[in-house]
């Protein structure tokens, strides 16, 4: 029996929170492990059913007479209450002085003004929706699940009088709850409850080990975040006030009234805070603080995915203006320089976290293009830079708890240490630069509407493509190479892994692979439907490939190559013991072992190292144009909106 | 005349042909480089005795991994040759070059050895200075044809040349490094005449070292027949924009010395982005 519409908003929406306090109150290590299991497993569930489903819509019923606007209404005053208290504890008069633009805004509109709220429907399901919806409840659950090794190793060595993963847990569980319910909203004004809703969870899992540079780096998420909060505030009110709805539905529906480009603008800053795009990179680079899971799933199925989300759902509202065109070019400068920023990274996690501003930056370039390849390119790149950014983290986590260090120099010759970990972390940095895997047929398909597009604007956002694909495929090859990097063969080592990493890595990986072969069906049923609502089909797809009327990508034949240039080789090479030899140290070989004969025949060790760039391109010297070039982007962008 | 069928006896006659142009095109190369240096030179065919040699030497190695890299960089590099002669996209073509380009610098990294890394990273560099100029290339021609596929380049009369004469140069100048020539013959040159280790070929031997050789051999005739496709027919025109081509780069690399790499990469991405950006603002403002 097919559920009814209410459960599949509710159980996605609500069962969350209801996972997230039994979190709370449980306290034992197994109790909470079956909790997650389960609200993990059921969550999977109710998300493929919400894609069997198929596009729907749903207004709640009022419970025991009250209105469920009221309540939300309740709750967005409590969430702005408690920033402004934890504003106040940090001392963050940025904090501060953007709660009270949300607080005293929203109390007078809502108080004194009275404005119509409710909007019917309130949750609005579309195959955009469908896609978020598997994203969040699949890619998250696996990390929830992830956490449940990761936590108890974590906290070992940090000696806590007394566990704080139920807080933990908390967080980390209510956050999905906040995702689904911004993708399935549409009201605004609901929308916004979760957005605020994730602030909360973010602030208080980066916070989560109370350092001083967590409390730091939560404090600059809070304050970036609270000003995208500003600006959707803002938005609303100027909607509402132009006599507009704030419905969803309403403000991307064709034919309507002319679009208000201002709110839009204002909506899509929030969208770009979120999405953690120049100047706002730096709460999501202070982020890892955070234990591994809270990266993994800020960075691949929410919190910045929101941002992209926001964008990408507003997308058919603001075709056609300057403010698309300003955007586009927003996207394109940080897919560019957030690239160029990860060349001088030796730190895993920045190099993952500028990878991650990077790729969202391609995807509001493909959004602020908006033609409907670039739409279905955005989509696509959503897809798979949530799985393999997701299961970058994961093994990025794992190597650090084994490692106890997050340099990527240390992870030199790791194929050789943690076969398992770095076998599937290559595969995953290659899934994000070579065919045959889904992000290159989003790339590809990115830079074909790109070239398509045929406008001024678009000359530049070339530019800014091609040369951000290059830097994209150099730091990553950087750091594939030091895993890699290993001496003679040696005795095969059994790694250690725990089952809650080996899960999701597993799975993860398996997804990856099959879903770029499937990248056709995958298109066919996810991505041109999550478009096609406002865009005329252009993508012709096939099972073994994709069609445009001006360029092919023929999956099957790429993947047959890689197959045939990598996994053959892979099995088929194999270098007996009587052949192998020690590398070249101009014939200064010390018998044994990687050591030479160097000054005054003193053994040295041979050891190498990475390049870093530092002296051109460290961040030092960056940053400042860096991040006045997008503040001047961001002030474009609104300022074009105002004419 | 795309069957199946045809594209198989295509693709054999491809993998069979096109080593025997690129080793005789590496021989012509040694020989008119030995006559600019007032030497004799090796016989033509040298290349192949070379590499005949080679693949009958001991097989030594330092790892497996390392070998791997060697296989898959010579099996990308065709492939993106089958992807020019069945006329699939050109993009696609540009990324498994690059997936080629990365197969190479990954074999160089699975050592631990130090010469082999800095070819690695010499390499990496390369990349970065010549990838952005071919994708261009590839988005210039779609400006100019509406196509990205190869087979509707071939369908245009007006040779390509005309109307992209400087993405034409920016794309001579990316073959320099392509070709591993001076000046831009950082991970190592193909004539070993300004190094005494070989970079990123340091650590490869015997017949790993054969097979690099004919990868090389593929991926010249790739380069030259990208060339060629600015002036597609009479097809002979394309042949001798090629062979002009190649014969320039010979003189260059005879008469310059290897820059270091940031002179490279600011010479390559100043020159050839501004030569092809100002093509495409060109066709823009005009067409």
């Amino acid at each position: 029996m097919a559920p009814g519409l209410g459960w599949l908003v509710g159980v996605p929406v609500l069962w969350p929170v209801l996972i997230a306090l039994l979190c709370l109150l449980l306290r034992p290590y197994v109790a909470r492990a079956a909790v997650v299991l389960v609200g993990g497993g059921v969550l999977i569930a109710f998300s493929l059913l919400v894609y069997l489903q198929g596009p729907f819509t749903f207004t709640p019923p009022a419970v025991a007479g009250m209105e469920w606007h009221v309540l939300l209404t309740v709750l967005d005053f409590a969430l702005l209450l408690w920033f402004l208290h934890a504003a106040l504890v940090q001392r963050s008069l940025l904090a501060i002085v953007f709660t009270l633009a949300q607080l005293v805004p929203l109390a007078y509109w809502e108080f004194a003004l009275h404005p119509q709220v409710t909007v019917e429907p309130a949750f609005v399901v579309d195959y955009l929706s469908i896609v978020m919806v598997l994203v969040i409840g699949i890619i998250g659950s696996l990390i929830w699940f992830y956490a449940l090794s990761y936590m108890p190793r974590h906290e070992e060595h940090l000696h806590l009088a007394q566990s704080r993963q139920p807080r933990f847990f908390f967080y980390l569980v209510l956050l999905l709850a906040g995702m689904n319910g911004i993708v399935m909203s549409n009201n605004l004004l609901w929308l916004y409850f979760f957005w605020e809703v994730t602030t909360l969870c973010c602030y208080q899992l980066i916070l989560h080990d109370l350092t001083a540079e967590a409390r730091q780096n939560a404090t600059r998420a809070l304050w970036m975040n609270l000003l995208g909060g500003t600006a959707f505030v803002a938005a609303m009110i100027y909607l509402s006030s132009a006599g507009r709805s704030l419905a969803v539905a309403d403000l991307v529906a064709k034919g309507g009234a002319l679009p208000l480009v201002l709110p839009l603008a204002l909506l899509c800053l929030a969208g770009l805070t979120k999405a953690a795009q120049v100047p706002f990179q730096g709460w999501l680079l202070g982020a890892m603080v955070a234990p591994t899971p809270v990266s993994a799933l800020l960075h691949s199925s929410t919190m910045v995915k929101a941002g992209v989300y926001l964008i990408l759902r507003l997308a058919p509202a603001y075709q056609g203006t300057v403010l698309s065109n300003v955007l586009a070019l927003t996207g394109g400068f940080a897919f560019l320089v957030t690239a160029i920023l990860a060349l001088s990274q030796n730190h895993s996690k920045r190099v993952l976290a500028y990878s991650t501003v990077s790729n969202l930056g391609l995807i509001i370039l493909c959004a602020g293009l908006n033609t409907p390849l670039a739409m279905a390119a955005a989509v696509l790149l959503l897809i798979f830079h949530a799985i393999s950014k997701g299961l970058l983290f994961l093994c990025a986590g794992a190597a650090e708890q084994e490692l106890g260090t997050r340099e990527i120099e240390a992870m030199a010759g790791l194929a050789a240490r943690m076969p398992f970990t770095a076998t599937i972390a290559f595969i995953g940095m290659l899934s994000m630069l070579v065919p045959p895997f889904g992000m290159l047929a989003g790339k590809w398909a990115a830079m074909e509407a790109v070239a398509a597009a045929g406008s001024g604007w678009s000359l530049a956002a070339i530019g800014l493509l091609v040369a951000g694909s290059a830097v994209t495929v150099v730091f990553w090859a950087k750091w594939m190479g030091r895993l890699l990097s290993q001496g003679l063969p040696r005795e095969k080592v059994a790694e250690r892994v725990p089952f809650f990493f080996a899960l999701p890595l597993a799975v993860l990986v398996v997804f990856i692979l099959a879903l770029s072969a499937l990248v056709g069906p995958v298109s066919a049923g996810l991505v041109l439907p999550g478009v096609s609502a406002a865009y005329a089909p252009v993508l012709g797809v096939t099972a073994a490939a994709l069609i445009l009327p001006d360029g092919f990508f023929p999956v099957w034949v790429l993947g047959l190559i890689a197959l045939v240039g990598v996994i053959l080789p892979l099995a088929a090479v194999r270098v007996r013991p009587a052949e192998a030899r020690p590398v070249y140290a101009c014939g200064e070989h010390v018998a044994e072992g990687e050591r030479f004969l160097s000054l005054a025949d003193s053994e040295a060790r041979l050891e190498m190292g990475g390049f870093y760039w530092a002296e051109f391109l460290s961040e030092g010297k960056l940053n400042f144009w860096v991040n006045l070039l997008g503040v001047a982007l961001i002030l474009a962008l609104l300022g074009v909106s105002l004419a | 005349m795309t069957g199946p069928v045809f594209l198989f006896v295509l693709a054999v006659l491809t993998v069979v042909l096109a080593p025997l142009v690129g080793g005789l095109l590496f021989g012509l190369d040694r020989k008119l480089t030995a006559r600019l240096q007032g030497r004799v030179g090796p016989p033509l065919v040298q290349p192949f005795y070379d590499v005949l040699k080679l693949w009958h030497k001991e097989k030594i190695a330092v790892n497996r991994l390392h070998l791997v890299w060697a296989w898959a960089y010579l099996v990308l590099v065709i492939a993106s040759l089958l992807l020019l002669v069945w006329q699939q996209d050109l993009l696609l073509l540009v990324f498994t070059l690059g997936f080629a380009a990365i197969a190479l610098v990954m074999g160089s990294f699975s050592v631990r050895s130090p010469y082999s890394h800095f070819g690695g990273q010499r390499e990496l560099m390369q990349l970065l200075a010549y990838e952005p100029v071919l994708l261009l290339t590839a988005v210039a021609v779609y400006f100019r044809t509406g196509t990205f596929l190869v087979s509707g380049i071939l369908q245009q009369d007006r040779p390509l040349l005309f109307s992209l004469p400087l993405v034409f140069a920016a794309l001579v100048i990316i073959l320099t490094i392509k070709m591993r020539k001076s000046p831009f013959d950082l991970a190592a040159c193909e004539h070993a005449h300004q190094e005494l280790v070989r970079g990123i070929y340091t650590e490869y031997s015997g017949p790993y070292l054969a097979l690099i050789q004919v990868a090389h051999w593929y991926e010249l005739v790739l380069v030259l027949a990208l060339i060629g496709l600015f002036w597609a027919h009479p097809w002979w025109a394309g042949v001798l924009l090629a062979v002009a081509a190649f014969f320039a780069e010979l003189v260059v690399d005879n008469s310059t010395a290897r820059v270091t790499w940031p002179v490279m990469l600011r010479l390559v991405w100043a020159s050839c982005l501004t030569l092809v950006l100002a093509n495409l603002a060109a066709l823009y403002l005009i067409v």
